[in-house]
């Protein structure tokens, strides 16, 4: 309960030096940070660049896939479907990839493909802006395609990762 | 039944029979910013006075455990991520370091610092969340947050080049991590924690003795000892009603054994109590970051993950301190790639759990005061 009425001169004055108190340190430290250096970036104009194993979209190099399907086995929900025949060129024997697409909707960004990956065909890029107008833009995009992401993001050009 | 201005009229205030008190019920979220995620709060009152309180929960319901009989034990690391969002490396931890005492497996030195510093650079950034929503919770809107998040910020870049995501890492190998530590960590973790230390006795000055804070968060919420030990409190929450237990100290796992550090305590166990034992906490987190790139010794502590990890039959419980207090990890093994069973202990759902005890009889801006400083999160309440 509340003894306002019972508190004496000295515990009042206490209060009010502490709250004073308190009020001055508070507007120091907004004083000191009037002149300190900006900490926020005005986003849409300025962008950070990524960082170097910044896990983004995922994205294939085709020519360097083995079709081990490991990545398929290794990912945790699904996002990656994959499927091959086999053809004779030259009479050899020899896999092709009939359909690799990824489902952005499913992937949840963990990035064990791009570790498991024996080739590193299979790596995540740089991408994080991916909102789209319709949702069966985002369901099965094909990673055979090397305009894949261009209805994403207009300056999405095929880049191997460094 | 509500009154008409007939009622009103007629009422004879001599007579007490003629006064009807009536219980309120407010319904407190699932959308409401203080409820910290979706939780929702049935609070029933007298006037301003909470009577009494129940949480509902299960609106973040994504049924881990049962995805985990589904995974094999390196796919199942990335769903700890989502359960304490806050502190994933120290989820990922918790989980590898079961599965680890499950297949007998050794792990080499390196990895067991690295695991050390970055789980320990965790717990600052989760403490530091904490602080600032407390305060935000209070009525301090939004500075001391985002000056808590600016801090914040510095870990979670160190953790964005470290294994290239902000948020779930999925860092923690079983065996091992995932990167080593890139170069020049060593003196952006000694930077940050010369800046944060300087910060730290900023907040104070700020917050922590602040004349408005104290008069809010001071014998507001107090949790009693031995309240806490039978609800099964534990962590930050538990510490601040004067148990000084923490796993680190009582079952030292990883190498927590060889670094100097002390458990702060709190004394009277009020919502006051448990924010300082955080920022305390802050401090050890420190001091232990500080021992341990002292001695990190030379070696590679990533492993490869395409080893399919086949465990033999039999059931394996290891607990570990998180941020938010005891997470543990019940894993069954039948012998295959899969688990048989996945049950995990969340810390914050205990802590909730203690919430209608503590709310009970106190104002309804108190109520949220005391929800902030349990610092609970929804994604390891429901999983």
């Amino acid at each position: 309960m509340h003894k306002r009425a019972g508190m004496g001169m000295l515990r009042k004055i206490k209060v009010f030096y502490l709250n004073v108190k308190s009020l001055l340190v508070g507007m120091k430290v907004t004083f000191k940070n009037m002149f300190a250096p900006r900490v926020t970036l005005q986003y849409p104009q300025e962008k950070q660049p990524m960082k170097e194993n910044f896990r983004g979209m995922v994205d294939l190099i085709p020519e360097d896939c083995v079709i081990c399907y490991q990545c398929i086995r290794i990912c945790p929900t699904a996002a990656l479907d994959l499927g091959h025949k086999q053809i004779i060129v030259d009479e050899k024997k020899k896999n092709e990839i009939t359909k690799f697409t990824f489902n952005t909707e499913l992937c949840c960004f963990c990035g064990l493909c791009e570790e498991i990956c024996p080739t590193e065909a299979i790596f995540l890029n740089k991408m994080y802006e991916v909102a789209a107008f319709r949702h069966e833009d985002l369901l099965k995009i094909d990673l055979m395609d090397a305009q894949k992401y261009k209805h994403l993001d207009k300056n999405y050009i095929f880049k191997k990762k460094e | 039944m509500p009154m008409t201005n007939f009622d009103i009229k007629n009422i004879d205030p001599e007579k007490e029979d003629n006064l009807s008190f009536e219980e309120l019920i407010v319904n407190m979220g699932p959308q409401h910013p203080s409820t910290h995620g979706v939780l929702y709060l049935e609070l029933t009152l007298d006037g301003e006075v909470v009577l009494d309180c129940r949480p509902h929960i299960g609106y973040l319901h994504r049924s881990c455990e049962k995805i985990a009989e589904n995974r094999t034990y390196v796919q199942f690391i990335p769903f700890t991520d989502r359960l304490d969002y806050l502190a994933s490396m120290n989820n990922n931890l918790g989980y590898v370091l079961t599965v680890e005492k499950l297949l007998n497996l050794q792990v080499n030195e390196r990895a067991q610092y690295i695991r050390v510093i970055i789980a320990e650079l965790n717990r600052v950034a989760s403490h530091l969340i904490s602080a600032g929503t407390l305060a935000q919770d209070l009525g301090a809107y939004a500075t001391p947050l985002f000056y808590c998040f600016r801090d914040r910020e510095k870990i979670v870049e160190l953790f964005d080049t470290l294994c290239g995501s902000r948020l779930t890492y999925n860092y923690m190998r079983i065996g091992g991590v995932k990167n080593d530590l890139p170069p020049g960590a060593d003196t952006s973790i000694k930077s940050f924690i010369k800046y944060e230390r300087e910060k730290l006795k900023e907040y104070d000055d700020l917050l922590t003795y602040n004349a408005i804070f104290l008069s809010r968060t001071k014998k507001v919420g107090i949790l009693k000892k031995e309240v806490a030990i039978n609800y099964s409190i534990t962590g930050p929450n538990l510490r601040a009603s004067g148990v000084p237990w923490d796993l680190r100290k009582e079952e030292p796992y990883l190498v927590y054994d060889r670094f100097n550090f002390d458990v702060p305590v709190g004394e009277a166990g009020d919502a006051w109590d448990r924010f300082k034992v955080r920022l305390e906490e802050i401090e050890q987190s420190f001091r232990i970051i500080e021992q341990a790139l002292g001695g990190i010794p030379e070696g590679n502590p990533t492993v490869k993950i395409n080893k399919v990890y086949k465990p033999a039959a039999g059931e394996v419980y290891l607990r570990t301190e998180n941020p938010k207090g005891e997470l543990g990890f019940y894993i069954v093994s039948d012998g295959t790639t899969k688990p048989y069973r996945n049950k995990i202990r969340s810390p914050s759902f205990s802590n909730l759990a203690v919430l209608p005890e503590l709310v009970r009889g106190v104002n309804i801006s108190d109520a949220v005061c005391v929800l902030g400083s349990l610092d609970i999160v929804m994604g390891e309440i429901d999983r």
